[in-house]
């Protein structure tokens, strides 16, 4: 089993890989995952002929993967698919996974993530409302400590599809934030450490999106599963990285590099 | 901006680099690099990294066996940084934007 393209879905999306599989007229298996969940693109000379995520197959299955913004991807040249589920042509099937990309990036402006948590709403604007069967479906499984990923999982949809249909529901005014409340008063009291890292990284964040700095900083360390008090250059880094990608406006995210490179450097 | 190409070529583990724009390119590698005289193939992938209108991000990482191509896209500029495996990759990703960016806005 030879491997030949890898790499990190923080820096390549799905799209991209598939494209560059397909430049190179490669056959094979390509392997991705996000850490909770994996998926398959299998490619005849750089066709895509078959796809699988969790349970769904063909072009949902491209959609529910290329939703992913982290986890990694690995190609297996050589391994054929054991069925096809995708006739359409490579340019087709990237054009309706960048469509559906387009789509995603309007839902998650509201919805930030998977793992978002909703209520439903006790008042209602509306004196009445329709809801599809779907939606029902949906509906029946929020009770405030469900995530997104758990709905999609119980009701055996993908969670691009939830996010949609969930998207609709909030825009009908149906759910609520549900940790929204509790978030608030928690934040209230967070200290960081006070070493010289935190600190630097701290007032060059400040700088760049203001005083929600420190929360940025904490929910960050936090999904990453990083150490604030950590040792390690490449923790460090990635930190680093992972914030300045969070700084919405271009200018000051490279600022916010360039201030916080020097300071790595001086470590390296 | 101090992101520049000698920052980033004091990072451990990076090779070289190679520009491209338009119909040229820029090879800086040792002579004896396994790219340095890949001028045909770099610019076949840069004309299809080069299509910006298809890619949500700008940078692109490619990893073959030992070695380790990152590439940073802005328009129709594309720099692009040769390492081995064992770089500190955030590190020459945070510098490698510096560096487009610099590079876009001259």
């Amino acid at each position: 089993m030879k491997q030949e393209i890898s790499g990190d879905l923080a820096n390549t999306r799905c799209p991209e890989i598939i494209k560059i599989i397909s430049l190179g007229k490669r056959t094979g298996r390509l392997y991705l995952t996000n850490g909770a969940e994996t998926g398959n693109i299998f490619f005849s000379e750089g066709e895509v002929i078959h796809a699988q995520c969790a349970a769904l197959t063909g072009i949902k299955a491209i959609h529910e993967i290329a939703v992913w913004t982290s986890g990694e991807y690995r190609f297996f040249v050589d391994e054929p698919a054991d069925m096809q589920t995708i006739i359409m042509g490579i340019d087709e099937v990237l054009s309706e996974t960048t469509s559906h990309l387009r789509q995603m990036d309007k839902i998650t402006s509201l919805i930030p993530s998977s793992a978002a948590v909703y209520a439903l709403e006790p008042d209602i604007r509306e004196k009445e409302i329709q809801v599809k069967s779907i939606q029902w479906k949906v509906i029946s499984t929020i009770d405030g400590k469900n995530s997104i990923a758990d709905i999609a999982q119980t009701i055996g949809l993908g969670v691009s599809d939830t996010m949609k249909i969930i998207y609709t529901l909030l825009r009908m005014g149906l759910l609520r934030d549900a940790a929204q409340h509790e978030t608030h008063v928690e934040r209230r009291s967070i200290r960081l450490p006070e070493t010289e890292f935190v600190q630097s990284l701290k007032n060059a964040l400040i700088q760049a999106v203001g005083p929600i700095a420190p929360f940025m900083l904490v929910d960050t360390a936090e999904e990453l599963a990083t150490d604030l008090l950590t040792d390690s250059t490449d923790q460090k880094a990635y930190l680093i990285e992972t914030l300045s990608s969070k700084i919405p406006n271009e200018k000051m995210s490279l600022k916010f590099l360039d201030a916080m490179t020097d300071w790595l450097k001086a470590e390296v | 901006m101090k992101g520049t190409i000698k920052d980033l070529l004091q990072i451990p583990g990076v090779q070289g680099y190679v520009i491209a724009q338009g119909k040229n390119i820029q090879i800086k590698l040792p002579a004896k690099h396994a790219f340095a005289l890949a001028k045909d193939s770099l610019m076949l992938l840069y004309n299809g990294l080069a299509d910006d209108g298809k890619r949500p991000g700008n940078t692109v990482e490619i990893l073959l066996e030992d070695i380790l191509l990152t590439a940073f896209l802005s328009g129709s500029t594309m720099f692009m940084v040769v390492s081995s495996l064992r770089v500190n990759q955030a590190l020459l990703r945070m510098t490698g934007k510096l560096i487009i960016s610099n590079m876009v806005k001259e």
